[in-house]
């Protein structure tokens, strides 16, 4: 027995030994971890580093020598999980991935511009490229880039420098401004007789420029720093010194993200090929833009602090045969999930599915309760604004306790409930107008003229639900008094030239749904919904079932036929990486507790492709949302 | 400003599927005339509004249409001061997006060097080697005439894709004279009934492929003594 126990400790310690995330820093905020490597092995280096989620590390595998690798010839260790972390807090970012190693020979023909350098830690190596670190302990590798924040960078270089007894080291902008000097000097007379005079050649124009420019000049003694070489050198230490504290935490003092949060661990026990972790409640600690609470109403940032406690994303990415399932559990602190709780009890509102129409390439519901949220909301934040001594809160709690009596807010949540839809269908013609020159036959002098045009453009529809459909009524017919660009049918408004300056834009207020599309065929011809051809009854009675969420995406039908080049840069990434794909993608959430909801999406795809470039690109499309 | 003329040519030939171009030349008989130039983008609205909603496309900044305006009132400004120009006007209609231009010259080459002058202008004084071609002559007889060659650099960077949506635009180049057309060196060109138009109309797509279709020589008949 005493052998067997043994026997399981020591095969035990040995799996442990070999975790790839045991070399996770504790500070990471969002890890993807990839558990079945196995799938990726067939991928080349060069196509790897194609990935958004790579870019971090990819200094080092587009130098070229990489080509025609593939990750299999890379002596990566596939029993063991791949790792890519992120991480960010006020001194420093920190962004990198572990990974498991099996042949070290092979794995430096890969990270070849890596040179060894000292580590102080027993059983650990330590190789650095510029600003990249490679770190091998046993058979795991933790690849790290830190870098510091611009902020610290700057205090630190200004403080040596200012103790230096240097002067301010951006040009005279803090000096006396002598006027007569600064006339005397600039404005010579003389000197302005003598540029006339010579030929002032670019060259030297753009040579005086940099003379003229706000950066200090090389020092004449070289062994003195000037303040850029300066700041080069903090931030060099800066960066040492931060690693070293990282890896003295991780290598001395034993802490990683995997021994410090139990629920990254117990994500990891999942057998699935992937998992994902998001602290939101340090995401929150870590956002910029909250430094102004922090440090002029303290008890007011710990109270929202407060609220975010154990706010979390949790997520197991499952590969099936020809689908991935992508399972996400969105878990918050009591408080705030009280809210969520009172915003998303709210059932599915039927008469959106009439104007989904079955063959819609993507679509989606949101069905929540604004009136409910909005008093739990004003139940769980009122307090803490309230106790705050501070005037400027004073006047705004003031402002919304007024607000909240005095404004009626049967008629504010009856005309926005918070329930809504979206529908892609594709690209169609649509009507607009142009300018045609023509021509006398007799002169071939030219007059211009309005006729019809036809152009492609998505069609999409967004609506709302609604009780009080008169108070658009009320906001539309008083729009038309102004516009003539606002006109009333039937069963329909129409602002026209609405968008892009082309097209016109759509709004029916029926059947308790406030309506915007571009969709002249919805509007005209199906003011009160697809009929037959509307979304069908088994799939109505699902999304009835399902939570406040859901959403439908047939790639092919949509994402391929999407102008991408109408999103900007990072949504057109997004979109781009799954272009070319051809599968239905499925999103749906459970009922919100006051705990955690959980959110269930299904990739279907077809066709031949690898099963591995399927991941990436999902992993891609993720890595691309939560950056 | 190269950039600016380099991404608004760009944005014409990708947008070029509903782009209508019209050039206008009117020559009396003492050498002056009028340089018209219409630029009609009116049905492409929905493309080119929401091009110019994007900060970038392709790695290339897209100047708002404020910019764009500025650009071209700028340039018509300029071209006003060139000696042997007169009467310059720049209409833009941004709600329909359409440019019209047009001046009076006292001659061709007055107009051919204002012209070469503003460009060079709105471009920080940075020479366009494409502005250096002859594009315009008259001898009081003969004139010969093509369009300036500044896109032909683009349109080799262009996509096979790109080039297809060239297929449906227009470039219309008209010419008036105080006299009748003897004839003209393109068959194509039209004719009015008292022969002093002439009119040749091409293709965008096979102008971006052969710039000599718009290439012509118009010869007049003498002038008749009184």
């Amino acid at each position: 027995m005493k052998n067997s126990i043994l026997i399981v400790l020591i095969t035990t310690s040995f799996t442990l030994f070999a975790q790839s995330e045991l070399l996770i820093p504790q500070n990471a905020v969002t890890v993807f971890s990839i558990n079945n490597l196995n799938l990726l092995q067939k991928i080349s280096m060069d196509e790897l580093v194609k990935y958004d989620f790579m870019e971090e590390v990819h200094q080092e595998l587009f130098d070229g020598s990489t080509s025609e690798k593939t990750l299999k010839d890379a002596g990566i260790d596939f029993n063991q999980r791949l790792n890519v972390f992120y991480g960010k807090n006020d001194n420093y970012e920190l962004s990198g991935f572990t990974f498991g190693v099996k042949n070290s020979m092979s794995l430096f023909e890969v990270f070849d511009d890596f040179t060894e350098i000292y580590s102080k830690y027993s059983g650990v190596k330590q190789y650095g490229s510029f600003f990249n670190n490679l770190i091998i302990k046993d058979n795991t590798a933790l690849l790290i880039r830190i870098e510091p924040s611009t902020e610290s960078i700057d205090a630190q270089t200004d403080s040596i420098w200012y103790a230096r007894g240097n002067e301010y080291p951006f040009g005279w902008g803090l000096e006396e401004f002598d006027e007569e000097i600064f006339d005397e000097e600039l404005f010579d007379e003389s000197d302005s007789t003598n540029y006339e005079n010579e030929e002032f050649t670019v060259e030297e124009e753009e040579e005086n420029n940099t003379l003229n420019d706000d950066y200090p000049e090389a020092n004449e003694d070289p062994n003195e720093k000037n303040y850029f070489e300066l700041r080069d050198s903090v931030q060099l230490e800066l960066q040492q010194a931060l690693l070293a504290e990282l890896l003295d935490d991780l290598f001395i003092k034993n802490n990683n993200l995997l021994k410090n949060d139990p629920r990254f661990a117990e994500q990891l026990t999942h057998p699935c090929e992937g998992t994902f972790y998001l602290d939101n409640s340090r995401s929150f600690e870590q956002a910029n833009g909250l430094w102004y609470f922090q440090t002029v109403m303290p008890s007011l940032y710990r109270d929202i602090k407060e609220l975010y406690t154990g706010n979390i994303i949790l997520g197991d990415l499952i590969l099936k045969d020809k689908s991935i399932d992508f399972l996400v559990e969105a878990r918050y602190g009591e408080k705030l999930g009280s809210v969520y709780q009172e915003m998303n009890d709210s059932k599915f509102d039927k008469n959106i599915a009439k104007y989904i129409h079955k063959g819609s390439s993507a679509y989606f519901t949101y069905n929540v309760n604004m009136r409910k949220a909005y008093e739990k909301a004003y139940e769980v934040v009122m307090p803490i604004l309230s106790s705050e001594k501070n005037a400027d809160l004073a006047m705004n709690v003031l402002a919304l306790e007024l607000l909240n009596e005095l404004v009626n807010k049967d008629a504010l949540f009856n005309t926005y409930k918070g329930s809504m839809f979206g529908t892609f269908n594709g690209i169609k013609k649509i009507k607009t107008k142009k300018i045609d020159f023509y021509y006398d036959e007799e002169t071939f002098e030219y007059g211009e003229r309005e006729t019809d045009a036809v152009e492609d453009m998505p069609i999409f529809t967004l609506g709302f639900s609604i009780e009080r459909d008169d108070i658009p009524e009320i906001i539309l017919k008083n729009l038309s008094r102004l516009t003539s660009k606002f006109e009333k049918h039937d069963n329909y408004w129409v602002f026209q030239n609405a968008i892009l300056d082309a097209a016109p834009l759509y709004m029916i207020n029926k059947n308790d749904l406030f309506i915007f599309t571009n969709d002249e065929d919805l509007a005209i011809n199906h003011s009160d919904g697809y009929g037959a051809d509307q979304l069908p009854k088994k799939i109505s009675r699902q999304i009835k079932k399902n939570g406040f969420m859901n959403g439908y995406l047939d790639i092919s039908g949509a994402l391929n036929r999407f102008p991408s080049d109408l999103l900007d840069e990072r949504r057109s990434e997004m979109i781009n990486s799954l272009k070319g794909k051809s599968g239905k993608m499925y999103l749906k959430s459970t009922k919100t507790t006051s705990k955690s909801t959980n959110f269930i999406m299904n990739y279907e795809f077809r066709g031949e492709e690898n099963s591995g470039e399927h991941l990436l690109d999902l992993i891609n499309t993720l890595y691309i949302f939560s950056k | 400003m190269k950039k600016l003329i380099l991404f608004s040519t760009l944005l014409l030939v990708l947008l070029s599927s509903c782009i209508e171009l019209i050039d206008d030349l009117t020559i009396h008989n003492d050498g002056s005339g009028t340089f018209k130039y219409i630029l009609n983008l009116s049905a492409s609205k929905i493309k080119v509004n929401s091009i110019l909603a994007l900060d970038s496309i392709d790695g290339k900044k897209v100047p708002s249409l404020n910019e764009i305006s500025e650009k071209l009132n700028n340039f018509a400004l300029h071209l006003k001061t060139q000696p042997g120009i007169t009467n310059v006007s720049m209409i833009i209609k941004e709600d329909d997006l359409i440019v019209k231009f047009s001046c009076d010259f006292a001659s061709i080459n007055d107009l051919h060097n204002a012209l070469k002058a503003a460009i060079l202008y709105i471009n920080n004084g940075k020479e366009i080697k494409e502005l250096n071609q002859n594009w315009l002559s008259w001898d009081g007889k003969i004139l010969k005439r093509n369009i300036p060659l500044l896109s032909l650099t683009i349109s080799e960077e262009l996509k096979e894709t790109e080039l297809d949506l060239l297929k449906t635009g227009s470039y219309t180049s008209i010419n008036h004279f105080d006299r009748p057309i003897d004839h003209a060196e393109k068959i194509e060109t039209k004719l009015n009934p008292s022969k002093t138009a002439s009119m040749l109309k091409v293709n965008t797509f096979d102008l971006q492929n052969n710039y000599s279709l718009i290439e012509n020589t118009i010869y007049l008949t003498p002038i008749k003594n009184k």
